[in-house]
């Protein structure tokens, strides 16, 4: 069949659903029929699973002729999506067009929800279309004879690439698609992907800078744009605006007024403990909701995520409130109005959060933006800046995960076992490991076998075992088990399950929050009160509280994100502009607090940094206004820090936020020796920040996921029984003992990599550094805390820099300790 | 860091063993030699260089203090018997020195292993005033020497500072000693008004309370 007949039969099936083929969907079509790869930017909801799925179904048409009375048995497609919610929804899809065109073509699921017969069966009788997630993909590498399984796949379609990319799951896409290359050699691979504001670089990641995929590849971009308004809340009195960050919730009845106008509401907050807050609030001061009202975030059991999203689809709920759980995928045609609860911190999770509503062609989408505390509302007419000119942020890929690879070989050596030199210019292919040396390799290689870079007497290490015929194996089936449980990137706190005691699954929570609670206590969690009772085999047992019983809100640890350098600059100009008559309903708004911030200090325009100290009970305070967002202000604030300390014997306590940051101390600074000393240079910028000590802090939280990744501490599976304890240690004290014993372990200097790139954002720093040193030091001795301080000071969640010794430091503590 | 104890006068050593002056004993608690081993056996890369400094800080102590018995306050071999037996084997046999063990619930290799090396093994031990064991006990009588614990201390000061370090934990008739060991963790205490405590700072031993 030539591709004129193969069109008409995928034209006549949009005409019986009355659609007509967008000019994106007939690109693809022909760029798959042609056998290239290629990466797709379309929108949720615009099409893009026909944009695949119809291809990879004409393909087969091609290939059998008499496809209608004869089914070729064999996996021929994978669809990975990075959330499992996705995958019903894509199924539904695809089993339409394959039974419409009457192919016998079968579709299954496969992911961590999937049933241990179920995935037996699959096994033996793989189906034609599999769709499944990154880790269960890995999963299917570490079975036996894994290559057979994938030998005649014709696609893989990696849907929403741009959440993977910038992440170390995106590593492990990167290398287990290395190896599909080699296994399946027909493989045509493809990728479908928000807009991002780097879509060429996400192009040559997902298909290998050094790969002849990458070479035979094409970028599709579907072109369509919608309509976004951006809405303020603001109340009628802006005096009663706190100036920190609460919840938001004094801006309840304004929230009710947009519910109550439009047909269904996502209410999207930041954070789990918001999320819960946030409904129960709600549901006290409007009972009326009760029935039409839902809650979703990631905690929640999966069979009520999946009940609130039928429910939204089925036009059952007015409101939902929730997290970034919603943040993906699932069409919500009722959706009409988003409310989003405090700063989004970025452009592209704005934008991604409005566009789940309006979902039907030509329909505007409408995002009311609530600010809970003074400083954010400067946030939202940056946003509406930002939406108006679509500025988005790039997504930052990891290059070199030692960790994320040594997991991957461990599944290799699982399954069938590898050979080192096959593997190696399998992932020299790759863009993380494009620059990958054999030093570094043999090293990994060492690491695996012998636990260390040289053989030891006396040492027992068992991992993986070098065979006669030169393939590297695991044999031991206990450590492949343990293996298998441990396959993936995403590392969270220990979580618990939380039960009824007459049996019914609510949730997960993090184990420290279990561990604070004593029978008896009450919480609110998943929107019901709940009496604890007590910690059963790793399960939180509970039963229904009494309503008017006091409650606990639940909370969870959760990173904090940071303004992305987009998001920063756009603040920066909406800031400058209090200073002039250009003004907005938000800048006109927050009035009042322009105006106490004039009197006790100033505000900054474009050729100004702003310096403000005072004392207060906590000691004195230094507080330094950059405005680059939370992850560069911890950077400067330990490198500036550190250079003090070179000056002075000091020690200090930082904090910082998105607009600046504070050194609190229990001396007084001499700012002027600050200045003299040219503190701001970028000059040994890399040395000093290496030197602070805030550097190793945070090496040391990172190296916590590396060592799970990489599999040197055993975690067991996530929310089951662990029998191993005598396994477990703490990464803290592991990071501790590889800083001491073994401190050239290149797991260990990835943690120091990975916080100079991604946390500490040393590029960005730099940029920022140049800027404020072309700007007028405004210092400003204040009285009290100023508006814009307020914020960063009365947060608690802080890191330290010392150059006093450690006894002084005591003989100082232990005054204040016998006080 | 000199202190006495019922006329007693004793040494409380940085690496976190106490020197009984008068008696001439060294008591040690919660080594867990044995665990990174343990680990590595299961295929998890802990750095095998910390078994050594476990050894090389024993000798240490062993070599300023020169002391005439030795008693592990239990917790001494963290688990099932692996390799690590053997160097702890060639430790005793090279320091010539009388070893007794105080047993902890971690101790649970064979009798016959320490027997073999002419170790004694005690549930609990008394001399003199002093009662030897290795979980904490509260005893009219006697003045209670222990671990299990593993003592750590937070301290905070002004400007939001604070430390966290492992420390002795003294109370009226109680000395916690602190881990020994390399690969072990700290349990943070509260100490009461008639409780001494005495930190861990690099090299040298600090009263912070």
């Amino acid at each position: 069949m030539n591709r004129e007949a193969l069109f008409t039969i995928a034209e006549n099936w949009f005409e019986k659903q009355k659609w007509k083929p967008f000019a994106f969907q007939t690109q693809t079509w022909t760029a798959f029929l042609q056998g290239k790869n290629g990466l797709l930017n379309a929108p949720t909801g615009s099409g893009k699973t026909y944009a695949l799925w119809m291809p990879i179904v004409l393909n087969y048409i091609k290939k059998n002729p008499d496809y209608k009375t004869k089914h070729k048995p064999g996996l021929k497609a994978i669809w990975i999506t990075p959330l499992r919610a996705l995958s019903v929804e894509i199924k539904q899809a695809a089993e339409k067009v394959a039974d419409d065109l009457e192919t016998k073509l079968t579709v299954a699921i496969r992911s961590g929800d999937t049933s241990a017969t179920e995935r037996a069966r699959q096994k033996t009788k793989m189906p034609d279309l599999l769709i499944t997630t990154p880790e269960s993909l890995q999963l299917l590498l570490a079975t036996k004879d894994y290559a057979k399984m994938f030998r005649d796949c014709d696609a893989i379609v990696i849907d929403e690439w741009h959440e993977l990319l910038g992440t170390k799951r995106g590593v492990q896409m990167e290398l287990g698609l290395s190896r599909l290359k080699t296994i399946a050699s027909g493989i045509r691979i493809w990728g479908i992907s928000a807009t991002i504001g780097n879509l060429e670089l996400a192009q040559e990641v997902l298909l290998g800078t050094n790969s002849e995929a990458y070479k035979n590849s094409i970028l599709i971009k579907a072109h369509i744009n919608k309509k976004i308004n951006v809405l303020s809340i603001i109340p009628e009195k802006m005096d009663t605006y706190p100036w920190r960050g609460h919840m938001g919730l004094h801006l309840i009845d304004e929230v009710a007024k947009i519910i109550r106008k439009s047909k269904t509401t996502l209410v999207f907050t930041n954070v789990r403990s918001a999320c819960e807050l946030w409904f129960q609030a709600l549901l006290e001061k409007y009972p009326e909701f009760a029935g039409e009202m839902a809650m979703h975030h990631g905690s929640i059991s999966k069979e009520t995520r999946l009940w609130v999203e039928n429910a939204i689809r089925n036009e059952e709920l007015k409101v939902v409130v929730c997290t970034s759980s919603l943040d993906l995928g699932v069409d919500f045609a009722p959706v009409e109005t988003i409310i989003q609860i405090g700063g989004p911190k970025g452009v592209a999770r704005f934008l991604q959060r409005a566009g789940r509503s309006g979902h039907q062609p030509g329909k505007q989408s409408n995002i009311y933006f609530l600010a809970t505390h003074a400083m954010e509302l400067i946030e939202a007419s940056a946003l509406r800046k930002a939406v108006r000119e679509t500025i988005v942020e790039d997504r930052m890929p990891y290059l070199h995960s030692y960790d994320v690879l040594i997991q991957y070989l461990n599944t290799l050596a699982v399954s069938d076992g590898f050979f080192p030199d096959e593997i190696f210019e399998e992932i020299k292919s790759t863009f993380c490991y494009q620059n990958f040396t054999k030093e570094n390799w043999q090293w990994i290689l060492n690491f695996i076998v012998n636990g260390s870079q040289s053989l030891q007497v006396y040492d027992e290490f068992k991992k993986v075992e070098i065979e006669e015929d030169g393939s590297y194996k695991i044999n031991s089936r206990r450590i492949a088990m343990h293996h298998r449980m441990q396959i993936g990137t995403i590392v969270g706190d220990a979580v618990l399950n939380v039960k009824y005691l007459k049996g019914g699954y609510i949730g997960t929570v993090e184990e420290w929050f279990a561990s604070k609670l004593t029978p008896g206590d009450t919480f609110t969690f998943a929107g019901k009160k709940l009496e604890f009772y007590r910690i059963k085999d790793m399960q939180v047992l509970v039963r229904k509280a009494n309503p008017k019983k006091v409650s606990k809100t639940i909370s969870w640890m959760g990173g904090r994100m940071s303004f992305s350098a987009q998001m920063s600059e756009l603040l920066r100009q909406e800031l400058y502009r209090a200073n002039t008559e250009d003004s907005t309903p938000e800048l006109k708004a927050l009035k009042p607090m322009f105006d106490r911030q004039k009197k006790e200090s100033v505000i900054p325009n474009d050729s100004q940094f702003l310096i403000e100290t005072f004392k207060t009970r906590e000691g004195y305070h230094a507080v330094f206004y950059p405005f680059e967002g939370r992850f560069v202000h911890e950077a400067m604030a330990s490198l500036l820090s550190y250079r003090i300390s070179l000056l002075f014997s000091i020690t200090f306590s930082l904090a910082y936020n998105d607009y600046g940051f504070e050194l609190l101390s229990d001396q007084q600074v001499d700012l002027e020796a600050v200045f003299d000393n040219n503190l701001f240079s970028t000059e040994y910028l890399h040395h000093d920040l290496q030197k602070s000590l805030n550097a190793t802090e945070m090496a040391r939280r990172k190296f916590r996921d590396i060592a799970v990744i990489s599999g040197l501490v055993f975690t067991g599976m996530p929310g089951k029984p662990i029998k191993t304890k005598h396994l477990q240690s703490g990464s803290q004290l592991l990071f501790e003992v590889f800083r001491d014993y073994e401190p050239d372990n290149l797991l260990l200097q990835q943690a120091y990599i990975e916080t100079f790139e991604h946390q500490l954002e040393e590029g960005r720093l730099i940029q920022a550094m140049e800027r404020i040193s072309q700007q007028e030091m405004v210092w400003k001795q204040c009285e009290k805390p100023t508006p814009f301080s307020f914020p960063i000071i009365t947060d608690r969640l802080r890191e330290k820099l010392s150059s006093e010794t450690l006894a002084e430091r005591i003989a100082k503590m232990t005054a204040s300790y016998m006080k | 860091m000199k202190i006495e104890i019922r006329n007693n006068n004793f040494i409380l050593h940085s690496s976190g063993a106490v020197f009984w002056k008068e008696q001439k004993i060294l008591l040690i608690s919660d080594v867990h030699l044995g665990k990174i081993a343990h680990f590595r056996k299961h295929g998890l890369a802990i750095p095998g260089n910390a078994i050594a400094e476990n050894f090389n800080r024993l000798d240490e102590v062993v070599a300023l203090q020169k002391p005439e018995k030795i008693i592990f306050l239990g917790d001494l071999f963290h688990s099932k018997i692996n390799n690590e037996w053997n160097l702890f084997a060639y430790w005793v046999n090279k320091i010539q020195t009388e070893i007794v063990l105080v047993e902890g619930n971690h101790d649970i290799i064979e009798q016959q292993n320490y027997s073999d090396l002419n170790i004694e093994i005690h549930k609990e031990l008394i001399l003199d005033d002093f009662l030897l064991t290795h979980h904490p006990v509260e005893n009219e009588w006697f003045f209670n020497f222990c671990g299990h614990v593993h003592p750590g201390i937070k301290l905070k000061d002004v400007g939001r500072q604070s430390l966290k370090l492992a420390c002795f934990f003294h109370k009226e008739k109680q000395m916690i000693l602190p881990a020994f060991g390399e690969f072990t963790g700290k349990y943070f205490m509260r100490p009461y008004e008639n409780d001494k405590v005495y930190a861990i700072a690099n090299n040298e031993v600090i009263r912070v309370f």
